[in-house]
């Protein structure tokens, strides 16, 4: 089973979806995540094993080639698709319970900003990472990330912006955030902001990629 | 001076593939499979998607005040913050401009993203960004064309949202538009629709140039745009 573990997330790492799907070119006429996470699931494979032994690893993988520069956004973006294919053969389990998710995290882009790239991709790699989340879009102010939080007790917030302006907002939104649910806690990102920053808004976390995000949060439910 | 608008066709901008490809991360030609082929298909079908069109109005009541960081235009005070109002100190005139390629590029991106084709729904969205800067680079150059045949000369471009300019103040700066112009509208919070549009200020004189690579300029170390030497962008920096 480890070896089928290991193929899956192969296909992850590289954005083979499926059999029908002709990239990568050296990975053509292959199954794919779709296929080998059905026959683990079919072989027996626990389904938290599935996610946290194939898919959750070459997202990872993934992640770190990003963040080390070696990939860039649609090769990331593939290998989201892959997951996210594969994840349907395990949404029965995570209904009925048998797979736990390891939290709930808040995403938007904020106020003023509609910029939605870096978002999109924080939250599909925090997803892959066994997380569910809850996507705001763009332009989000504080009254809809607090009903977020109120809906979601105990949840993660992510904040993106990338407009350097609009990190007004993003500090406006932390304290509202914190205000309205003392203890959420807060990650920020995106190219205007900062270490620094986050220190001055006192938001709880900087990452300048997606990959900082992921391992933030499995930090904190660790 | 009088409104100058323009419109252009697809086929006249400079969109390639290279460009595309450079955008997303990639050497020209060194994207992998399947970037090449989906970046041809968008390509191939976004002069049915865009509607592009720009314009920009110039204004000869114009002041800088350095100590404030404030531009002024015809009475109505910008607070443009330090770096815009030192790279407009020696303008004498000023152009206000704006652009969009049109909401047909946007919706197509964002019915991608919906459907889960998010590397399609990608390439659509960069697609639709280069087409509304190369539109502009066209009205830039246009502009220049203009001023060097009187012996002036222009800056970079500035925007609000960048450099530290708040895009709250976009609702003044279309205040020199007439409504809905080029069919640009802001949102409630500022925002452009299209959200493939892009508006700002060139300012104009003897005593001004254009940097061309303005990067050096902003403080945002980590921005996606930084890292690409492509340059006379400086609304993206």
């Amino acid at each position: 089973m480890e070896e089928l573990f290991e193929k899956i997330a192969h296909c992850v790492e590289f954005g083979k979806i499926n059999l029908a799907s002709p990239y990568p070119p050296d990975m053509k006429g292959q199954v794919g995540a779709d296929e080998l996470t059905k026959q683990a699931i079919d072989a027996g494979a626990e389904p938290d094993d599935v996610l946290k032994k194939g898919l959750v690893v070459g997202m990872e993988k993934i992640g770190i080639k990003f963040r080390d520069n070696k990939v860039f956004v649609p090769q990331v973006l593939m290998s989201a698709k892959a997951m996210s294919t594969a994840m349907e053969h395990l949404k029965p389990f995570f209904e009925s319970g048998a797979v736990k998710r390891k939290g709930v995290f808040v995403i938007g882009t904020v106020a003023g900003d509609l910029h939605d790239i870096g978002k999109n991709l924080v939250s599909m790699m925090v997803k892959g990472s066994g997380f569910e989340v809850v996507d705001l879009g763009t332009d989000v102010n504080s009254q809809k990330f607090i009903e977020a939080v109120k809906q979601h007790p105990g949840c993660f917030v992510g904040l993106s912006a990338l407009l350097t302006t609009t990190m007004v907002n993003m500090e406006k939104i932390v304290t509202d955030i914190k205000t309205a649910i003392p203890g959420t806690k807060v990650l920020i990102g995106g190219a205007p902001v900062s270490e620094d920053f986050k220190e001055k808004i006192h938001a709880d976390f900087y990452s300048r990629d997606p990959q900082g995000a992921v391992d933030f949060l499995k930090r904190s439910v660790a | 001076m009088e409104l100058q608008e323009y419109r252009f066709r697809f086929d006249e901008l400079e969109v390639s593939i290279d460009i595309i490809e450079k955008f997303m991360g990639y050497e020209p030609g060194q994207a992998p499979e399947p970037m090449p082929q989906l970046i041809n298909e968008v390509l191939g079908i976004a002069h049915e998607l865009c509607d592009i069109r720009g314009g920009y109005i110039i204004k000869q009541e114009t002041n800088i005040n350095r100590e404030f960081k404030t531009m002024h235009i015809n009475g109505t005070e910008f607070d443009v913050k330090k770096i815009i109002t030192n790279q407009l100190r020696k303008m004498d005139n000023v152009a206000l401009f704006v652009c969009t390629a049109g909401p047909g590029i946007s919706n197509y991106s964002k019915d991608l993203m919906h459907e889960g084709d998010f590397i399609k729904g990608y390439i659509a969205d960069v697609v639709g960004s280069e087409i509304v800067e190369s539109a502009m680079d066209k009205i830039q150059a246009d502009l220049e064309r203009q001023m060097e045949s009187r012996g002036w000369h222009i800056t970079d471009r500035y925007s609000p949202g960048y450099c530290g300019w708040s895009v709250g103040e976009q609702h003044k700066l279309f205040s020199f538009f007439p409504k809905d112009f080029c069919g640009i509208t802001l949102t409630p919070s500022s925002l452009m629709q299209p959200i493939k549009s892009v508006s700002g200020v060139i300012g104009i004189g003897p005593e001004v140039r254009r940097k061309g690579y303005v990067c050096n300029m902003c403080d945002m170390v980590n921005c996606i745009y930084r890292e690409k030497k492509d340059t006379k962008k400086a609304d993206r920096c």
